[in-house]
């Protein structure tokens, strides 16, 4: 609850400083960090709308009655309403807000009704208002973080231990599963990739059996009262190969090349640069594209893969007080897919890494 | 996050299934004079894409176009990298990445000049930006919601639906008959007890919400923290396999009231008929059960992108005469000789069992 203290005034004093009166926000268990913001709900099922009045009072609405009853357990000072049909309900309540400063986030995922209406009640877009708030941490954010990332490097031991010749690879995120479900952690961001030159990702598990050889890959982030924390770790089933070996030490060598350069006043792309230029070192700076990789880490925080996006072309500044992880991840063309990531939370003069897993290719009995 | 089993298989679900689904829809678009039909997905509004491709995003979202004839284009904002994986388990659409999904969709629409009017699912629910991006690169197309349309498609199961509902119903029953098995007093192990076991089973999802103490509070709640279980409490598992959604929930007590209200709720539900509303049917229903008021009562269904959906409840003004044919989960919570108890299970209107 001093979290979302924490939050909430944080929040109402931001209002003021952009003169608004009311903030309207929308959430789903994909996109809930807005949501959870601004209500301090973790939404699972349906849809949800929220008003926050510049004096503090929150309104939410969902349209699920089984959400509505969790809301009223986990959040007791917001006013919880079941909105059969949402989208019509928050409509009507816009209209007795007439003549209020209404700003909204993330516009992008308004419903397309609630949206329209913007000219007609000046209803503006708030989205980076919101984003600003949601990369930048307060200390008491920060120490959930913290805790996140100690129950991840807590899940990786137990999804390694799951991990032996013959097992699924969704039997070993079921192990997984438990544990957190048993610690304090709602909600898990993973996905895994098993096999070798073959894999050029991490998915959602489908069925397939580690067998000797396998590298297997996966990155685990779970969410500790509302915050996810991230570790990336690679695992080969039997001894690793020289190749396997070769390939982690590369990759740990741009992780750690990476993770150098955080701190206070710096922009994302430094990172990824330091994180790139080690492939492009070792002729490999085609697998920095995005043609084999995504991205070379991003932020954390109430959504698990948050701004800023660490790639050399966004200059979105680093504060002291952000949460990242620094992930090299991408495929390799002589042993496949391979991910390693630290969290960090970014300080005036460095970074705090907060992963206390060794950056190991760690290896399980064949 | 989508984190379970996930992948299709052709002998489950068959193409000509598919084909025979979207061929239905296409029946209803022309009926209602619709030239295509959009359909949004991410993972808390999926089941729409689900039905028609087999397909349920992890993450992130899409839009699935139906066109009325030619394969069908699901454009998403999932990365190029994992479109192999996602036609690994949606085998009748072409699959493209980007980051403007709504953009690609309307350029597609606006070429072809027959197109006039497109049906979209739950139109005022679209995601502002998707929309815009389909109105702007489709200025001539006439934007019809077709939600009730989609709706009259999802009267009936087929026998491919009714399997694999049946199949994530056993995952929810047997995780749950670990309950009795182990002697858990945690609410936060138990409910990583039963989400463990219906992970291992092949769920690939599994939201596990425990009362933990009936006499106290009837709500249900994620639990992850050290919460002590009372002597009469309640686990709810709503559980999917690839796609196909179902909630059971049982109280666990020990003593004949519960035992009572056990049996008369699976009599309830295997006796639900098509020719009287859900209301009269609960009311009739607890009639026959002495000592016992109903304090309220729910149905679910699957009529469009939500997994489940309430169709009608004690807290709505209206209820529905349920339809033949149609799936449905049913949730009634009692008052049994002053003693609190909830259950859920699914159903067919008109089969025996799922």
């Amino acid at each position: 609850m001093v979290i979302a203290d924490d939050r909430k005034a944080r929040l109402i004093e931001a209002m003021a400083e952009a003169g608004l009166d009311v903030l309207l926000v929308y959430g789903n268990a994909w996109q809930g960090d807005y949501l959870r913001y601004a209500t301090d709900f973790g939404i699972l099922e349906g849809q949800a709308l929220a008003f926050v009045r510049n004096d503090g009072h929150v309104t939410l609405y969902l349209d699920s009655p089984i959400e509505v009853d969790r809301a009223q357990l986990d959040c007791p000072g917001v006013e919880a309403i079941h909105a059969p049909d949402l989208i019509a309900e928050v409509d009507g309540a816009l209209d007795r807000l007439r003549n209020q400063r209404i700003g909204a986030a993330p516009q992008r995922l308004l419903p397309r009704r609630i949206a329209a209406r913007a000219r007609d009640l000046n209803l503006s877009d708030q989205t980076s208002f919101v984003d600003r708030l949601l990369m930048g941490k307060m200390e008491s954010e920060i120490a959930a973080t913290r805790r996140a990332a100690k129950v991840a490097d807590e899940g990786y031991r137990v999804f390694m231990n799951a991990a032996r010749p013959g097992r699924a690879d969704y039997e070993l995120i079921a192990e997984t599963e438990a544990f957190f479900r048993a610690n304090g952690v709602d909600d898990n961001f993973q996905i895994i990739g098993v096999g070798g030159v073959e894999v050029r990702g991490m998915t959602p598990p489908g069925g397939k059996r580690l067998k000797r050889g396998d590298m297997v890959t996966t990155e685990l982030t779970p969410c500790v009262d509302g915050y996810y924390a991230q570790i990336c770790r690679t695992l080969v089933v039997g001894e690793p190969s020289p190749e396997q070996r070769a390939a982690h030490a590369l990759y740990r060598e741009s992780m750690e090349a990476g993770i150098a350069v955080v701190r206070d006043g710096i922009v994302a792309a430094d990172i990824a640069r330091a994180e790139n230029d080690v492939f492009r070192k070792h002729g490999l700076g085609e697998y920095t594209t995005s043609e084999y990789t995504r991205v070379r880490g991003h932020g954390m925080g109430l959504f698990a893969d948050t701004k800023p996006h660490l790639l050399e072309n966004v200059t979105t500044r680093i504060d002291a007080g952000m949460t990242l992880i620094v992930h090299p991840n991408t495929y390799h063309p002589a042993v496949g897919y391979l991910v390693l990531g630290d969290a960090v939370v970014v300080t005036k003069d460095g970074c705090e890494v907060l992963t206390g897993t060794p950056r190991e290719l760690f290896s399980v009995p064949a | 996050m989508r984190r379970g089993l996930m992948e299709w298989d052709p002998q489950e679900l068959p193409v000509d299934v598919l084909d025979a689904r979207i061929a239905r829809l296409r029946g209803v678009m022309k009926s209602a004079g619709l030239d295509a039909f959009i359909v949004y997905t991410n993972l808390v509004r999926p089941s729409a894409v689900t039905h028609l491709t087999g397909f349920t995003p992890y993450w992130s979202e899409g839009l699935l176009l139906v066109p009325m004839t030619g394969r069908l284009v699901f454009a998403t904002a999932l990365s190029n990298r994992v479109a192999d994986w996602i036609r690994s388990t949606n085998p009748v659409s072409e699959v493209t990445s980007t980051p403007r999904p709504g953009t690609l969709l309307g350029e597609r629409l606006a070429k072809d000049t027959a197109v006039k009017r497109v049906g979209l699912l739950e139109l005022d629910a679209m995601p502002s930006e998707l929309a815009d991006h389909l109105a702007a690169a489709a200025p001539a197309v006439e934007w019809i919601d077709g939600s009730a349309l989609f709706a009259t498609l999802r009267r009936g199961v087929d026998a491919v639906e009714q399997a694999m509902l049946a199949r994530a119903d056993a995952i929810a029953v047997a995780a749950l008959d670990r309950v009795k098995e182990e002697a858990v007093s945690d609410a936060g192990a138990l409910a990583g007890l039963v989400e463990k076991n219906a992970r291992l089973a092949g769920a690939e999802e599994a939201y596990i919400a425990v009362a933990p103490d009936l006499a106290a509070d009837r709500r249900f709640n994620r639990i992850s923290k050290p919460t002590p279980l009372s002597d009469r409490f309640a686990v709810r598992g709503s559980v999917s396999y690839k796609g196909s959604w179902v909630r059971r929930t049982r109280t666990f007590a020990a003593d004949d009231a519960t035992r009572r209200a056990n049996v008369w709720f699976d009599d309830l539900v295997r006796k639900i008929d098509a020719e009287r509303s859900f209301a009269v049917q609960f009311a009739t229903g607890v009639s026959a059960l002495p000592g016992a008021t109903i304090e309220s009562w729910m149905a679910e269904s699957c009529v469009g992108s939500y997994p489940l959906s309430v169709v009608a409840s004690s807290r709505l003004p209206t209820s529905d005469t349920p339809i033949a044919g149609s799936f449905y989960v049913l949730t009634a919570e009692l008052l049994l000789d002053g003693r609190r108890w909830i259950g859920s299970a699914p159903l067919i209107v008109g089969r025996p069992s799922l």
